[in-house]
């Protein structure tokens, strides 16, 4: 992932929060936040292996599947729920976002934009499934199951009914700061609980906040 | 992350030939100290209790080193190093010992029998101080939590206040949660292992059957046998299903197929015709030589009736709990499920208590614990260094 991502999450998260990171690899960067934010952090990995290396940098950690639910936490045991990079890979994704807001209060998610440029060319003008540097693997081998660009991801979190309090776009020349869904390879989103139930699923468009992005 | 096909060959250091194994401790004592009384659960009072311990390693200045391992149902106070007479290795001498999982260089390890066992520890094979007689079936029902009480009695007399750790796999899970749970203020860290809460109808199944095997052998005579005529075939029996259902369908495959080895008795009839039939047969004989066949009976109830939560509703009971967890799961155990340790692990943290978990590919079933284990050996270590440091800062 970029590492604009990261700085930007860590620009996010007032020390000593507590931290649920869904998705937490190696525990690098839950290891690097638990440094410099002083955070309470927990880590769910679904590989063994990866489990261990966060053992092995002391952090807490859950081995078991994102897609298995989240039942072991209480409600609002914590007050961020990471999913970076983790989010084209769940079978079921508002069904995980439904779960991170009962034992979260905000969540933040990191993805890929489908509708970069070099994603649109690559299948218009090359006829096949693109490879990116976001997109890396080919289309037999990787372990994403959706493919969502920005403007998805603005439509997805308005009919979950959660609120997008912030936002960043980044490619490999950095920040992306205009015409995002054609020019950021990556995304990330600070998302709260909206006024509707965080539970319904509302099928009604809205008006678009945030026009600029559109393309 | 799964152990080498070699390691199942070895298996666990339990009842095998283990003439060329080194240990780097080298030979290994335990002792037997009487402490004063104690009453059970269920109302008995013994006036003094016998407890046979094993300590490794070196308890630091500022006392808070201590790491209590908690034995399983077949195991002893011998846990690692070589014993003096016999030569075999203690039952966990693979995790246990200088840069290994339980680090002999930086912990004070300390490993006893428990209460109901036959290993030095007052058990139903104990001289009654009245009669001088074993205790036989007039033995007090035994519980996990009475195993605790002894262990703590045994903390008091080596005058550790706190220990840093309680670890222990299968029924010494049970007793490092219990201990975690009715002690919360003399422990840090708590490590079970391959165990659960309380068994299901299933696990107590399997026991059962093991212990009337032993009933039904005419020599156990109501428990009272002698020497020369103990119910051997039963506790052989015994001994055989429990150890079929601590390996996986992958384990036995790997280490016996179909392959053919033909044991005839003293008339020439064939008693064995597949090698792992003839496997079950030395389990069974080698663990008869050294088990009493009562102590099995009292141990498997004690682990049949065990719950962690019979005096309250978990919540409640979690809510004092001040030690951090590091629960462990093996995915090929059928014995223990992971779903078991899922459970406990959800309740733990429910009570916000702060728990890794980790359900290792290991393959060869319950016994996972006990075999060399090198993705299981460095998660314990790293845990324990790291809690450690953690835990003076």
């Amino acid at each position: 992932m970029h590492p604009g991502i990261y700085e930007t999450v860590l620009r996010w998260i007032p020390e000593e929060s507590r931290v649920l990171d869904l998705g937490t690899g190696d525990g690098a960067f839950l290891e690097r936040l638990v440094q410099t934010r002083q955070v309470i952090a927990e880590g769910v990995e679904k590989n063994s292996a990866l489990v261990a290396r966060c053992v092995e940098r002391g952090l807490v950690v859950h081995h078991s599947d994102i897609a298995d639910g989240l039942d072991q936490y209480g409600d609002r045991t914590f007050d961020f729920v990471l999913l970076l990079g983790t989010f084209q890979e769940l079978l079921s994704p508002a069904e995980t976002i439904r779960e991170a807001f009962r034992v979260g209060r905000e969540v933040i998610i990191a993805y890929s934009n489908f509708a970069h440029a070099r994603v649109r060319w690559q299948i218009l003008f090359g006829g096949h499934t693109p490879l990116t540097r976001s997109l890396p693997q080919p289309w037999h081998r990787t372990s994403n199951l959706h493919f969502l660009s920005i403007l998805d991801f603005q439509q997805f979190s308005r009919d979950l009914g959660v609120r997008e309090t912030a936002r960043a776009f980044f490619n490999a020349r950095g920040a992306v700061r205009w015409l995002a869904n054609l020019r950021a390879e990556e995304a990330v989103s600070r998302l709260q609980a909206g006024t509707l139930s965080q539970r319904s699923i509302t099928t009604e468009p809205g008006k678009t906040k945030n026009e600029t992005y559109q393309i | 992350m799964t152990a080498s096909p070699s390691n199942i060959i070895r298996g666990d250091l339990q009842d095998q030939k283990v003439a060329d194994y080194q240990s780097p401790l080298g030979v290994t004592r335990t002792e037997t100290v009487t402490l004063p009384g104690l009453q059970t659960q269920s109302g008995f009072t013994f006036e003094h209790v016998d407890v046979d311990y094993q300590t490794l390693g070196t308890l630091s200045p500022a006392r808070d080193n201590a790491v209590l391992i908690c034995h399983a149902l077949s195991g002893s106070a011998h846990v690692a190093g070589l014993d003096p007479q016999a030569g075999r290795p203690g039952w966990w001498d693979y995790h246990v010992g200088p840069g290994k999982a339980v680090d002999t260089d930086k912990f004070f390890v300390i490993c006893a029998n428990v209460l109901g066992g036959c290993s030095g520890t007052t058990g139903p094979a104990s001289p009654r101080p009245e009669t001088g007689k074993p205790y036989g079936m007039d033995f007090p029902p035994v519980t996990i939590r009475d195993m605790v009480t002894v262990q703590i009695k045994l903390l008091d007399h080596l005058g550790i206040r706190q220990l840093f750790a309680v670890v222990g796999g299968s029924m010494g899970g049970m007793q490092a949660l219990a201990l975690a749970v009715d002690y919360p203020e003399r422990v840090r860290v708590c490590v079970p292992v391959a165990t659960c809460v309380s068994h299901t109808a299933m696990q107590i199944a399997f026991n059962e059957i093991g212990r009337r095997a032993i009933l039904s052998d005419p020599n156990w005579n109501g428990g009272n046998y002698s020497t020369d005529r103990r119910p051997t075939h039963g506790l052989a029996v015994a001994r055989m299903v429990g150890h079929v259902t601590y390996l996986s369908a992958f384990a036995m495959t790997h280490k016996f197929g179909r392959e053919r080895q033909t044991e005839r008795d003293t008339n020439g009839d064939e008693t064995a015709s597949f090698s792992v039939e003839s496997y079950l047969h030395h389990q069974g004989r080698s663990f008869v030589r050294r088990f009493d066949p009562n102590s099995y009976l009292y141990l498997t109830r004690a682990i049949d009736r065990f719950d962690l939560f019979e005096n309250g509703l978990a919540a409640e009971v979690l809510r004092r709990v001040r030690a951090r967890f590091l629960v462990i799961s093996f995915a090929s155990d059928w014995l223990y499920p992971a779903a078991q340790s899922r459970e406990l692990v959800r309740l733990l943290k429910r009570a916000n208590i702060p728990v890794t978990y980790l359900n290792l590919e290991t393959e060869y079933g319950h016994d996972s614990f006990l075999i060399e284990n090198p993705a299981f050996a460095s998660v314990m270590r790293h845990y324990l260094e790291n809690e450690y440091r953690h835990a003076r800062n």
